[in-house]
C-alpha cells in the first residue's frame, strides 16, 4: 500500500500544461525527491496534491482512499438537511405578515396569557390554507439550499485544509510563515487541527481549555527542539534567519502530525553547512515514520537523502529510480546540460 | 479564584486608567451638582453614547481586527439585536421573556443573522466583503420599517421593560444604576474578547489575516474561522443594541441605526488602533468623548446667551463632523496605525506585501 499515489495527473493553465499525465507513487517510508528544470512543474504538483489547484485530469489516491472527502450518507444527510432549513425558512419568509397576523396578532389579547397551543395549530391551519404558495415556497428554498449546500461541499471536497486533516502537509518554496506570530505561535497554528477547544471554553478560559493549551505548548517545544528553534520560541518568527525560518516551517508543518510531509526546496538559501544539518534533519524525520516528499535543485541533497527519484521537464515524466539509476539516465543529463552538439 | 486573577492580568495599566476614570464620572456629576455648577450629567451621555459605542467597537475589532475582514453594517446587528429585545419582551407582543431573558435571547438571535449573513458571502474578499455588508445595513433598516405589522415600522417598539434587579427596576430619573450596569458589561466583554484573542481562535484570526493560504495548508477551515468572528460581532453588536435600546425604553425609528453608526464604529477603531483593546477604549472615549464635549459646550453658551440656537455656525455640536473629518485625515496621514496600535498589525502595516502562490 502507498502513502501517495498519483495516477495520470494534469493539470493546465489555459493553453499551458503545467503537469502532463504524471504518475508518482511514495511507498510508507520512504524519502522521494521530484526534480527537474526550473519551470518542470514541480511546485505545481505540491499545489495539486494539497488541494491548493483542483487537477484537470487523472486520479489522486492517499493510504488507498480517494484524496477527496467521499460521498457518503452523511454528506447526503447534510444536503438534504440544509435543504429543508431553508424550505422552511423561505416559506415562513415569504408568508411573515400574514403568518403573525394568523398566528400572534389574532390570539394575543393584551395583557392575557398566551394560547400557544392555538397559535401553533392556527399556524399550520394558515400553511395548509394556502397549500399551493407554501409548498411551492417551500420547495423553491430547498432546492437552493440544497444547491448551495451541495457546491459548498463540492468545493470543499478538496481544499487544503481538509487535505491537511487528513494527514498531508506542506511547506512553502518562499516561505510562508506568520511572520508577526512568535515561533511558538506558528507552531501552536499547526497544531490547531489536533486542537477541540470550543468558544464557550475559550471565553472563560475554562480548565479544559487551560489543560489542552498547555499540553500544546509543551508539544510545541518539543517540535522546536526537534529542529533546534527551541531556544528562540519567543521571537517573532519573521525576525529568524532564513535557515531557521526554513526549520520553522517544516516544524509548523510536522505540528500537524502528517503521514506524508511535502518539503518544497527546503535547503534554497542555506550554506553548506545548514544543508547538512538539514539532511540529518530530513532523516530523522523520516524515522518518526513521516513519508517525505521532496522537491530541491541542491543535488547533493537529493543523491544524498532521496530513495527514489521522479525526474520533471516540461511537466512530464523523464525518468523515475534511485539516485544512481536518475543519474546515469542520458535523458535526464540531456535535460539538466543540454543536448550533446554532435559534429 | 485563579480564574479571576488571570482575567485581571489581562488588563493593563491604560485599561485600568480608563477604568477607573469611568467609575469617576457619576461622581464627578454629583460634585459638579453640589458646588452649584449645575446638574450637567455627563454620566448620563456617557452612558448612551460612550459605554455603547464601546460595545459596538469592542464587537467590531473582532471582526475587523482580529480577522482581518472589513465589515461596514454593525449597525444593522445592532438593530437586529434591539428589534429581538423589543419583540422578545415588549407586552404588545405574547412572548413577554423580560429584560434578562432578552439581554440572553438577542445576543443569540444576533449570532444567528451574522451566520445566516456569512455563510454565502464569506468566500468575498476585501472590498466585496466590505460592500456586501453594507448592502445588509440597509436592507435590514428597510425591512424593519416596511415589516409594518411586526415591527411597528417608523413608530418604533415601546414601552421596553427596564431591567430589574430582585423585582427593583431601573428607573429613568436616575442614571447612575446604568450607567454601572452598561460599564459592567463593557468589562466583562473587554474580558471576553482579551480571552479569545489569547486563544486557539485568536490564533487561527491571525494567522487567516496574515496567510491565508499557508493557514488553510496547515488545515484551518478559512471559512469556519471567519464565521465564528462573523458571529461573535454579531452578538456582541446585538448585546450593546439591548442595552442601548433599554436605556432609551423603545426601539426608535429604524433609520436610528443607520450607516452613520456603523462607521462611526469603524473610526473610532481607526482612530485607537485596529487589533487592540486598549485602543478600542480609547478611541471610543476619544471620538464619543469629544462628542459630548461639543454638546456640553453648545448648552453652555446658549445657557449663557451668548448663541441662539439657530445660527448653525456658532453651534459647536454642528462641527462635530467637520471636526471628527479632520481628525480623520490628519491620523491617516500621521499615524494610520491608531493611537494605541497593537503591535502586531502595526508590524503588519509597515511590512511589504506577501507574494502569490509560486507555480514552477
Amino acid at each position: 500500500m502507498n502513502v501517495l499515489d498519483i495516477r495520470s495527473v494534469t493539470k493546465r493553465f489555459g493553453g499551458l500544461v503545467a503537469v502532463n499525465k504524471l504518475d508518482l507513487s511514495v511507498a510508507p517510508g520512504q524519502i522521494v525527491s521530484v526534480i527537474g528544470p526550473n519551470g518542470a512543474g514541480k511546485t505545481t504538483v505540491f499545489n495539486v496534491i494539497t488541494g491548493v489547484y483542483e487537477p484537470d485530469g487523472g486520479e489522486l489516491r492517499f493510504l488507498d482512499g480517494d484524496l477527496r472527502r467521499p460521498f457518503n450518507q452523511d454528506t447526503v444527510l447534510g444536503i438534504v438537511g440544509v435543504g429543508v432549513v431553508t424550505g422552511i425558512a423561505l416559506m415562513i419568509t415569504l408568508h411573515l405578515e400574514s403568518l403573525w397576523d394568523a398566528t400572534i396578532v389574532q390570539n394575543y389579547v393584551y395583557q392575557q396569557s398566551f394560547p400557544w397551543g392555538k397559535a401553533a395549530g392556527d399556524f399550520f391551519a394558515f400553511l395548509g390554507a394556502h397549500g399551493t404558495s407554501s409548498t411551492l415556497s417551500f420547495l423553491a428554498g430547498a432546492l437552493l439550499g440544497s444547491a448551495a449546500a451541495f457546491l459548498g461541499w463540492a468545493r470543499q471536497r478538496r481544499s487544503p485544509d481538509t487535505i491537511a486533516a487528513r494527514g498531508i502537509c506542506r511547506t512553502f518554496q518562499n516561505l510562508r510563515l506568520f511572520p508577526m506570530m512568535t515561533v511558538l505561535e506558528n507552531v501552536l497554528t499547526g497544531m490547531d487541527v489536533h486542537l477541540h477547544s470550543r468558544i464557550f471554553g475559550m471565553l472563560v478560559r475554562s480548565p479544559g481549555f487551560r489543560r489542552e493549551e498547555g499540553i500544546a505548548r509543551d508539544d510545541g517545544m518539543k517540535l522546536l527542539e526537534f529542529v533546534g528553534l527551541a531556544s528562540r520560541a519567543n521571537q517573532l518568527a519573521g525576525s529568524l534567519p532564513y535557515g531557521d525560518q526554513r526549520r520553522l516551517e517544516i516544524a509548523r508543518a510536522l505540528a500537524t502530525k502528517p503521514k506524508l510531509l511535502l518539503l518544497d526546496e527546503p535547503a534554497a538559501g542555506m550554506n553548506p553547512a545548514e544543508t547538512v544539518d538539514l539532511m540529518k534533519l530530513i532523516d530523522r524525520i523520516r524515522q518518526t515514520g513521516v513519508t517525505v516528499l521532496l522537491i530541491e535543485h541542491d543535488m547533493k541533497v537529493v543523491m544524498g537523502i532521496s530513495d527514489r527519484i521522479t525526474v520533471l521537464n516540461y511537466g512530464t515524466r523523464i525518468a523515475e529510480g534511485t539516485p544512481a539509476e536518475v543519474r546515469a539516465n542520458p535523458q535526464v543529463i540531456e535535460a539538466y546540460l543540454g543536448k550533446e552538439d554532435v559534429g | 479564584m485563579t480564574a479571576a486573577r488571570r482575567a485581571v492580568n489581562h488588563f493593563r495599566q491604560v485599561e485600568w486608567i480608563l477604568l477607573i476614570i469611568a467609575l469617576l464620572i457619576p461622581l464627578l456629576d454629583q460634585v459638579l451638582y453640589a458646588t452649584g455648577l449645575g446638574a450637567w450629567t455627563i454620566g448620563n451621555d456617557v452612558c448612551q453614547r460612550v459605554l455603547i459605542f464601546t460595545l459596538l467597537a469592542l464587537g467590531l475589532n473582532v471582526i475587523v481586527g482580529y480577522a482581518g475582514l472589513l465589515h461596514l453594517g454593525v449597525a444593522a446587528f445592532m438593530a437586529i439585536g434591539v428589534y429581538a429585545y423589543a419583540i422578545l419582551s415588549c407586552d404588545i407582543y405574547p412572548f413577554r421573556i423580560g429584560f434578562w431573558g432578552a439581554l440572553v435571547a438577542a445576543p443569540l438571535i444576533c449570532a444567528l443573522a451574522g451566520l445566516i449573513l456569512g455563510s454565502p458571502t464569506l468566500r468575498l474578499r476585501g472590498d466585496y466583503l466590505a460592500i456586501v455588508t453594507l448592502g445588509f445595513g440597509e436592507i435590514v433598516q428597510d425591512v424593519l420599517k416596511n415589516l409594518d405589522n411586526i415591527t411597528k415600522g417608523t413608530q418604533g417598539i415601546n414601552p421596553l421593560p427596564p431591567p430589574s434587579f430582585f423585582g427593583h427596576a431601573l428607573n429613568q430619573s436616575v442614571y447612575q444604576p446604568w450607567y454601572y450596569l452598561f460599564l459592567g458589561f463593557v468589562v466583562l466583554a473587554v474580558i471576553a474578547v482579551k480571552n479569545l484573542e489569547n486563544s486557539r481562535l485568536g490564533r487561527q484570526w491571525v494567522a487567516i489575516r496574515e496567510d491565508e493560504l499557508a493557514a488553510t495548508c496547515m488545515g484551518i477551515n478559512p471559512v469556519r474561522v471567519k464565521l465564528k468572528a462573523f458571529a461573535i460581532t454579531a452578538a456582541v453588536c446585538g448585546l450593546a443594541g439591548v442595552l442601548y435600546a433599554s436605556k432609551l425604553e423603545t426601539t426608535a425609528e429604524p433609520t436610528s441605526y443607520d450607516f452613520n453608526v456603523s462607521i462611526t464604529v469603524l473610526c473610532i477603531l481607526i482612530v485607537g488602533g485596529t487589533g487592540s483593546l486598549r485602543g478600542v477604549l480609547m478611541g471610543s472615549a476619544m471620538v464619543m468623548g469629544f462628542d459630548i464635549i461639543l454638546k456640553k459646550i453648545t448648552e453652555a453658551l446658549q445657557a449663557a446667551g451668548l448663541t441662539a440656537s439657530g445660527n448653525v455656525i456658532l453651534t459647536p455640536s454642528n462641527w462635530k463632523y467637520l471636526l471628527f473629518g479632520l481628525a480623520l485625515v490628519l491620523m491617516m496621514r500621521f499615524r494610520p496605525e491608531g493611537i494605541f496600535p497593537s503591535s502586531r498589525i502595526r508590524e503588519e502595516l509597515h511590512a511589504g506585501e506577501g507574494d502569490g502562490i509560486e507555480a514552477t
